[in-house]
């Protein structure tokens, strides 16, 4: 089953499934379920989820239900904008969505060369 | 059990009080970059700021059409400088296909890393941003004079990032 984002008091969405992990860099494509992951580790649950919850507002949408790499820049950016320790955090989530976004826009490269 | 420094709160306040995830690189880090991988004869050395899950270049000096200078930084877990994020001390590998902690890395298995020598960078705070390092695409042994050579520069390094707090 993929990841589950809850929230106490919105919707509880199942994560689309995200594509397999990037062959030989073992790199998945990077989650709200993995940013929030990243917030709690740092923040606690609670501090955590105010913080998300903060910045999927401002970015207009709904937290638990952040779907796919746009949405998720959208509210990684909003988090950035919290300021302090929020924001490397944020920072953190962006290079790796970026890296994986580089790196799977290479593959696909590689794989078109070899047809 | 002792947190890790890695998710450091304090920490990661720290960096971003010191201005380190600028998208802009500083100049004046990237001469330092530079300086470093001149006196060590390595093709790459960075200046890395170690986030809580991914490592951010600050500073960096290598040749032209590494993803690495697009993305400006790679997940934490393939980071030889978040060693010295958690034991405050250099970090040499001398042959990465054959270290216990990096043989696997991507970095090494997919984009040739093979040696590395890095020096922690401190605030005088005391919190350990993240590391002066030289990367190379051929083992080699690194001396203590060469690691004398990261920390003389790591040091200037932490000078200039702290003078831009004051600024």
């Amino acid at each position: 089953m993929p990841p589950m984002t809850s929230f106490p008091g919105s919707p509880t969405m199942l994560a689309p499934d995200r594509p397999p992990p990037l062959a030989g860099y073992k790199l998945q494509q990077p989650t709200e379920s993995d940013a929030v992951a990243a917030l709690h580790r740092v923040f606690g649950a609670e501090r955590a989820a105010e913080r998300w919850g903060t910045a999927c507002r401002a970015a207009g949408l709904v937290p638990g239900m952040v779907f796919g790499a746009p949405q998720l820049e959208q509210v990684v950016k909003a988090l950035s904008a919290q300021g302090g320790a929020t924001a490397t955090v944020a920072r953190s989530i962006e290079i790796r969505m970026r890296t994986y976004a580089r790196l799977a826009s290479q593959a696909t490269l590689m794989a078109g060369g070899q047809r | 059990m002792i947190p890790d420094p890695l998710f450091d709160e304090q920490r990661l306040q720290e960096i971003h009080d010191l201005d380190l995830l600028s998208s802009d690189v500083d100049p004046i880090l990237q001469d330092v970059a530079a300086e470093a991988a001149s006196r060590l004869g390595l093709p790459v050395s960075l200046i890395s700021v170690v986030l809580d899950e991914a490592l951010h270049v600050a500073g960096m000096h290598g040749p032209e059409g590494l993803w690495l200078a697009e993305t400006r930084g790679h997940p934490v877990e393939w980071s030889f400088c978040a060693t010295s994020v958690r034991t405050r001390d250099a970090f040499v590998v001398e042959n990465a296909e054959t270290h216990p902690d990096h043989h696997d890395n991507p970095l090494v298995t997919q984009d040739g890393v093979r040696c590395y020598a890095g020096v922690p960078l401190i605030s005088s705070r005391g919190f350990v941003l993240g590391n002066l390092c030289v990367v190379g695409l051929e083992q080699r042994s690194f001396s203590e004079a060469d690691v004398a050579v990261l920390r003389e520069l790591a040091d200037e390094a932490v000078r200039r990032i702290e003078a831009r707090r004051v600024a």
